[in-house]
């Protein structure tokens, strides 16, 4: 008897994803949720898709996992040694113009959407979105992965300029939260990073600390079976 | 995504070389066969013409560039290194800046990555070339192995590098000595090592390279302590004030912590401990004097 090829334990990791970053006025705010699946397997639940390219700049990942990590490494190897030679911090362009080099010129490889966001003191807080293709396009704010669908209206409804850290972080949980209900390939926790002038700030929203939607039931600690 | 140059080689016509050994023969005197041997016995008949050795071994054994490499580092500005138990201390003579030049673009005291820093004396371009070698090695190293290297390590590689080019064709050796300090990225223990343009290396408790490094190793050997932090400072900087002219002007300290990694101390810093070095000096010179006789 063959043993039965599972889909499960052999395709690829892939980030379905929700993943964004906001501009507010004195820093960003970078969001995603938690979940890495192979096939309809959810490989890791409490994933961590927000890495760090330099002190100050980090970056969003959707799409294939190993694409994804390759490039954020390839960045930092990059990134540490203009800064090496700079002597000072490199600036959020810098970081973003190098990702898209990867990405275009590698694009035949690749299957990776990417959100670069942080602060610099000749910008303030500044958001690139490179999506699939890699167009380097810098915006007030940037959505990807598979459940950036479900927030084009909403967002276009609830975003407006110069937001307050707090609100902007209200912002990026509740839009999360929002894709995380309609998408499959998202779920699990919504992992924050705020970052400004004064260094960078990481956050964590247990799946019962998120805010409830239309229909959704409230999760329900599993009760403990005397065995 | 990197690309090296590739050098051109020409090959040429066999009636060409026989003309070109022709004309060399007119230049030189020599007579002209229509069949030469090549020059030496390693070489194929005149392929390339960047494939000849040039540091070669002498009848009595130097490797003479080499050794006219190490002249070059005896000529260059001094530079010291003393390894505490958390502070590692580098210094280097400044040579008075130009009035016009812009002194912070003369860095003679390099980072090579947040852990690692180098500092030199000798040919400033070819420290220049090597520590951008070293930069991306360091960085190379954390990417293949997704770990800091070690100074054991990217010692080595520098030094495996000055060693090639002593062995390889077309090339001189780099006319600089390194000291090379940081700590390990894992157990946080501070080291301290030396290269010198034969290839060799080797761990110190606290060296000097450079102009009169033989006078302030000596005054090491003589006054070396396991220090911490500002002691460890002020004995780099006496170190370096029996060959320097005092003053902060010609002095460039950096200090390397385990936390902050390395910090140029700034000129008013080091003159401050000049100041304090010098009081102490003169304090001792009264008491040797001895107390003033009465009248």
């Amino acid at each position: 008897m063959e043993p039965m090829a599972c889909q499960w334990t052999d395709a690829p990791h892939s980030m379905g994803t929700t993943i964004m970053a906001v501009e507010y006025n004195g820093g960003v705010i970078l969001g995603a949720d938690s979940r890495t699946t192979t096939g309809v397997y959810v490989a890791n639940r409490a994933s961590d898709k927000i890495t760090e390219l330099t002190d100050n700049v980090y970056l969003c990942r959707s799409g294939s996992a190993a694409d994804s990590q390759v490039v954020s490494d390839y960045v930092r190897y990059f990134l540490n040694q203009h800064t090496i030679l700079l002597g000072r911090l490199a600036t959020v362009k810098t970081a973003s113009t190098l990702v898209k080099e990867l990405s275009y010129q590698n694009k035949s490889f690749l299957e990776t959407g990417l959100i670069v966001a942080g602060w610099d003191k000749y910008e303030g807080g500044s958001v690139y979105g490179i999506p699939l293709g890699g167009t380097l396009l810098r915006l007030p704010f940037a959505t990807g992965g598979s459940g950036s669908s479900y927030l084009y209206g909403f967002l276009d409804q609830a975003w407006k300029s110069n937001m307050t850290q707090e609100e902007a972080e209200a912002l990026v949980v509740k839009s999360i939260s929002l894709a995380i209900a309609r998408d499959g390939a998202s779920g699990g926790v919504v992992r924050t990073v705020t970052i400004n002038e004064e260094g960078v700030q990481r956050k964590f929203y247990a799946g019962d600390k998120l805010p409830l939607f239309h229909e959704e039931i409230a999760p329900r600690p599993t009760p403990i079976h005397a065995n | 995504m990197e690309t090296h140059g590739v050098m051109k080689v020409t090959c040429e016509h066999p009636l060409q070389q026989i003309l070109n050994a022709w004309a060399r023969s007119v230049s030189t005197g020599q007579s002209f066969k229509k069949n030469p041997k090549p020059d030496s016995i390693s070489e194929p008949v005149e392929m390339a013409r960047y494939d000849r050795a040039i540091t070669v071994f002498s009848p009595d054994g130097h490797l003479f560039q080499v050794e006219y490499a190490l002249e070059a580092v005896r000529k260059g500005n001094a530079a010291v290194g003393v390894r505490g138990t958390d502070t590692i201390v580098l210094g280097v003579e400044k040579k008075s800046t130009a009035k016009l030049q812009d002194a912070r673009t003369v860095r003679k005291i390099l980072k090579l990555d947040e852990h690692v820093s180098l500092a030199f004396a000798g040919l400033t371009a070819d420290a220049r070339v090597l520590v951008n070698r070293a930069r991306i090695e360091c960085q190379s190293h954390r990417l293949t192995v997704e770990d800091p290297v070690t100074v054991e390590y990217i010692t080595r590689f520098i030094a495996g590098l000055q060693q090639k080019y002593t062995q390889s064709g077309g090339v001189r050796p780099f006319g600089i000595s390194t000291l090379i300090v940081g700590f390990d990225p894992y157990t946080g223990v501070p080291a301290l090592y030396q290269t010198d343009p034969s290839g060799t290396f080797s761990a110190w408790k606290a060296n000097a390279t450079g102009r009169n490094s033989n006078s302030v190793r000596e005054f090491l050997e003589k006054n070396y302590t396991e220090t911490s932090g500002a002691e460890t400072v002020k004995l780099a900087v006496r170190a370096l004030l029996e060959v320097v002219e005092s003053g902060g002007k010609n002095i460039e300290i950096a200090v390397m912590t385990k936390n902050e990694g390395l910090r140029l101390l700034d000129e008013a810093e080091v003159e401050e401990i000049v100041a304090g070095i010098e009081a102490e000096k003169a304090a001792v010179e009264a008491a040797k004097k001895g107390p003033p006789r009465d009248q």
